[in-house]
């Protein structure tokens, strides 16, 4: 931690006017000295030079200490020791005292050193602590909240399988009465029953979006191939077809296109396309599904001859509650459908997104990330010994 | 076919009340467990030749019972979810179950899984795997001579795909889970090759369905796995 000087001393501070300043006192007491030379004893002056030596080793360290200490050595022996203006010693204790200041002023100095640079890891240290206690503090305090999402994601975990049973309990109950009474012949019985399946579905995609608001529904991406998608897709819808075309459009000729995505969800999105297409669309067109490689891309997409989607609705429609104008409330889900399908898509890497069919109708492109069969898997396909 | 009796372990009487009626159809006698322990205790002592769980017992989870029952009888175990989860689908189906259906269903399809189940357990105590050759359709399949024959021409398939076709044959009508596919196919230690599984599929689908992406032999349970369909 840098100490703090006041303002005027700011530019001792720095290392060459700190040693300037020191040369300078040394010799402004050499000459204070060199005045008073013969009224004091040897012991006395190497005191003083000693204080010199001192002072400038705790401003500027153990190189200044020494230089001061050298220095303070030979200007003792030239101006302050007789004979005077020479570098011999006239009497022998002389010497000893010469020594003896050179030895304190160096041991000093090093301990000065050592002082300065245990102070200086010890301002370190409480630095390091001062910093780690911040940290742990951050650390509780991400822990706690940490632990408060735990337990509000299992509150909401809890609420949601019990909502989600509660709901259905009931509503099996109800479908299946409503069905053994439909057989009977009472048409109102049908009624409930469809109303008790749209109330299911309102269900699912209400307990849907939540888990994808809160991030509780898990991914699972796998190699998987499309045509089995489109495959299931295909079986899902078809007891709601009444009649309806669905063309699908894959080159049988080629080797199959796989994807690594989570095969539950994309059909969940291939679904609501295409159960969108049929509701949306002219019951005497068809509604053709695609299927093609592009880039690192797996195309899937759902083309109709609906009326399409207004340029300034393109975005909205994949927005949650969304209802096309002229919708009766009374049709359909909670409107929730294609938001719910491009979250799904994109939590998975993928994009889905719409386009204007050329010569009339929608089309939707659902993008999941492709895969690539490594070469060894493709020579096992191709192998087709026969057996 | 009026014969045997029916288990429904339920804490819910509407629900046991519905499939009550689905089930009487079926079997000659039902009786009913609402928790775990009750249907553990009842499973052995009346022998059921049909079982029908629900998920969530009041004191025990469903897959317990379901584990538990399977360590000592062989009846189709169905059951009931209302969970929001298909891989807990694929957990039970690994811990012994044969069948799951999820709340809110149409009593038609409980019924017609349940009958599917009661034939699928008749025909396998009455012999052991399917008769051979079999027909399925225009394709011809000849487990002890792996042979393969579309309309009489023969149909070349890759060593894993005639073990995928065996597997789901030899268990037709019943879904096996990936995992369990993976064990039969490659055996029970895991690698690369396994996570191919679904192109397998694809590519026997091609070679054996008239339209693979409309199969009518090998079916896509979402999630789960694969069943293989005898034609009626």
């Amino acid at each position: 931690m840098p100490r703090t000087l006041p303002g005027w001393l700011g530019p001792w501070h720095r290392p060459l006017p700190r040693w300037l300043l020191w040369i300078a006192i040394l010799a402004a007491v050499t000459a204070a000295l060199v005045r008073v030379r013969g009224d004091l004893d040897p012991a006395h002056l190497t005191l003083i030079y000693l204080l010199v030596v001192l002072g400038g080793s705790a401003s500027g360290g153990r190189p200044l200490g020494f230089v001061l200490a050298c220095a303070s050595f030979l200007l003792i022996d030239y101006y302050l020791q007789t004979p005077y203006g020479t570098l011999a010693i006239a009497k022998g204790p002389d010497w000893l005292v010469l020594v003896a200041f050179l030895a304190t002023a160096t041991v000093a100095t090093q301990l000065l050193a050592r002082a300065e640079a245990g102070a200086q890891a010890a301002r370190r240290h409480a630095a390091e602590i001062d910093t780690l206690a911040a940290e742990r503090v951050r650390l509780i305090a991400e822990a706690e909240h940490a632990e408060a999402l735990r337990q509000a994601d299992r509150l909401k975990d809890a609420l949601l399988a019990s909502v989600s049973h509660d709901l259905r309990t009931p509503l099996t109950t109800i479908k299946a009465l409503a069905h053994d009474i439909a057989r009977g012949g009472d048409e109102r019985a049908a009624v409930i029953e469809q109303q008790a399946d749209r109330l299911n579905h309102m269900v699912a995609d209400l307990l849907d979006m939540s888990r994808l608001n809160a991030g509780g529904l898990t991914m699972e991406p796998e190699i998987n191939a499309a045509e089995d998608l489109v495959g299931a897709a295909i079986q899902q819808v078809s007891g709601a077809l009444h009649g309806r075309e669905l063309r699908t459009d894959l080159a049988w000729s080629e080797p199959v296109l796989v994807g690594r995505f989570d095969f539950v969800h994309s059909l969940r999105i291939l679904v609501n396309l295409i159960e969108n297409a049929l509701k949306y669309s002219p019951a005497e067109t068809p509604v053709d599904i695609g299927v093609a490689r592009q880039a690192e891309w797996l195309a899937l997409s759902v083309a109709d001859r609906g009326p399409g989607v207004a340029p300034s609705e393109r975005e909205r429609i994949f927005a949650p509650f969304y209802r096309p104008a002229g919708v009766s409330p009374d049709v359909g889900g909670a409107g929730l459908g294609l938001a719910i399908a491009r979250r799904l898509a994109e939590a998975q890497g993928g994009t889905l997104v719409y386009a204007e069919r050329p010569g009339g109708g929608s089309v939707f492109t659902l993008r999941l990330p492709a895969a690539a069969l490594p070469e060894e898997e493709i020579g096992a396909l191709d192998a087709g010994r026969s057996l | 076919m009026r014969d045997g009796t029916g288990l429904i372990v339920d804490d819910e009487p509407q629900i046991r009340r519905v499939v009550k009626n689905a089930l009487e159809g079926e079997v000659a006698r039902v009786v009913e467990a609402a928790t775990g322990s009750e249907g553990i205790d009842l499973a052995a002592a009346e022998k059921p030749s049909v079982i029908v769980l629900d998920l969530g017992l009041p004191d025990m989870p469903g897959i317990e019972v379901c584990r538990e029952i399977r360590k000592w009888s062989t009846a189709p175990i169905l059951i009931l979810s209302a969970r929001h989860a298909d891989q807990e689908k694929a957990l039970l189906l690994d811990a012994g179950a044969d069948d799951y259906i999820t709340k809110p269903f149409s009593t038609l399809e409980l019924t017609a899984r349940i009958r599917a189940h009661l034939r699928r357990s008749q025909n396998a105590q009455a012999s052991l795997g399917p008769p051979q050759p079999l027909a399925l359709g225009d394709l011809a399949v000849d487990l002890a001579a792996r042979t393969v024959r579309r309309d009489g021409e023969p149909v070349h398939l890759t060593p894993i795909e005639w073990e995928l076709l065996r597997t789901l044959l030899t268990q037709a009508g019943r879904t096996l889970t990936h995992r369990q596919l993976f064990n039969a196919v490659w055996g029970r230690s895991f690698g690369d090759p396994q996570q191919y599984l679904r192109v397998h599929v694809a590519n026997l689908r091609r070679k054996i369905e008239q339209d693979a992406v409309r199969p009518r032999l090998i079916l896509t349970e979402p999630g789960v796995g694969y069943r293989l369909e005898l034609p009626r």
